[in-house]
């Protein structure tokens, strides 16, 4: 029985999932809510997800939501010798995981989403962007990579040594932001030009990058 | 081994939370103030441990870690016993979930409307402009947190885990000016609402999280 996403093509979060996939080989099948058409809010899709947002899984019955979790629960289910998230039985390795996934959420996440809407999804949908905003939220993503900067200075990934799904969350954004709103967010910070480059460059996120 | 010690203001968000979390476990902590007051979160020194500068950081016998959550969870893996992370693949898995409707559906708009009543009370700001737009995001939120706790008695499932521990800073400083998490039209939230914020770890540090060496 294939995995279930249900989502949205271009979602981010969608593609997010379809990348984890692609990186274990795990093969799935995507059952399409249409957003413009307002699926996502339709009562039985918050069956499978309350919060009424795309993507859900189900894996032969067994239905979650939320895609960072989702991606933990491949890596954990399909991931056998995969090191996309550390051995448990690390607890230091665990812990310098577990803060890089909160740096991608707390720091990163929030900016470029709303960046992402600002100068890409605004545009697409004929509505004026808010100057005032875009300039506030480019100070900050501007003052997180300067951080990343330095943090992938003395280290290769975000977690440490091993690339780990804590690198790979940034890819939906990320890109968005670089190739999509022509930002120039990564070639003036050379590690994060690397680490960008080289998580870019995955076949795994080639394949999903436009849709999972 | 040398005590855990906790870098951080004694009254933010973040050091509740984790102070929170190292009662549940009873684990000793020192506290060293860090005073964000007057920037010493921003100098060279500090920036050195957390180069964000926020608080706050741990340093756990010459181990440095920082992110509030990931420092629950790094003390968490060290009590397995306690079940606050889940370890049958199953419930992990909806442990995670639960740990990500929390930031994402929890912690954006919850933040927002209970971190300005939080510095109100403390004396450090009064403006409370962007309140009622985040209420009014939380409101539409609960409904779905309803639906959840109607089934189950916790947000991972019927046990206790970090996921519910997360939610006590935002939740209680939302109350400080507002009664939406124990309406009565979501009992089932009001319930699991006032549960957490009776739990004696939530309690101990009302006044300001301080050293605890004993329990």
């Amino acid at each position: 029985m294939p995995f279930k996403i249900y989502g949205f093509p271009p979602s981010t979060c969608t593609r997010r999932v379809a990348l984890v996939c692609k990186e274990l080989n795990v093969p799935y099948e995507l059952i399409p809510v249409n957003i413009p058409k307002g699926e996502h809010k339709a009562p039985e899709y918050l069956k499978r997800q309350p919060f009424g947002v795309v993507p859900a899984i189900d894996d032969d019955g067994f239905t979650m939501f939320e895609s960072r979790p989702v991606a933990r629960y491949l890596v954990a289910k399909y991931g056998k010798g995969s090191t996309l998230v550390p051995d448990p039985k690390d607890i230091i390795a665990t812990a310098k995981f577990e803060q890089a996934v909160s740096v991608e959420n707390n720091h990163f996440d929030e900016p470029a989403g709303e960046l992402f809407l600002q100068l890409v999804i605004k545009p697409m949908r004929g509505l004026p962007k808010d100057e005032e905003r875009v300039k506030a939220l480019l100070a900050t993503l501007n003052s997180k990579l300067d951080v990343y900067e330095m943090v992938l200075a003395k280290q290769p990934y975000l977690g440490g040594d091993i690339l780990t799904l804590a690198d790979l969350f940034h890819l939906p954004w990320l890109y968005g932001l670089t190739e999509k709103a022509k930002l120039d967010l990564v070639t003036s910070r050379p590690n994060v030009a690397r680490w960008y480059q080289e998580i870019s460059s995955r076949p795994a996120w080639q394949a999903v990058k436009d849709g999972a | 081994m040398a005590i855990l010690k906790l870098y951080s203001s004694s009254v933010t968000a973040c050091t509740r939370r984790t102070a929170t979390v190292l009662h549940e476990l009873k684990i000793p902590f020192e506290l060293i103030e860090v005073d964000v007051l007057s920037g010493a979160h921003k100098t060279p020194e500090f920036l050195k441990f957390q180069p964000f500068g926020q608080v706050p950081y741990i340093d756990d016998d010459g181990f440095i870690l920082y992110e509030s959550r990931a420092i629950c969870r790094y003390v968490a893996a060290k009590h397995p016993r306690s079940g606050l992370i889940p370890t049958d693949p199953k419930a992990n898995a909806l442990f995670e979930q639960a740990t990500s409707i929390e930031l994402t559906n929890f912690e954006p708009s919850a933040g927002k409307a209970g971190l300005p009543f939080y510095l109100k009370k403390l004396g450090w700001r009064d403006d409370l402009t962007d309140v009622p737009a985040n209420l009014e995001i939380l409101d539409k939120k609960l409904d779905a947190y309803e639906a959840i706790l109607s089934k189950q008695r916790y947000l991972a499932g019927d046990t206790l885990t970090l996921a519910d521990l997360f939610h006590l800073p935002y939740a209680g400083f939302v109350s400080l000016g507002s009664d939406i998490m124990t309406r009565p039209n979501r009992p089932n939230v009001a319930r699991w609402y006032n549960e957490l914020v009776s739990r004696p770890a939530w309690l101990a540090y009302q006044d300001g999280v301080k050293t605890t060496t004993e329990y």
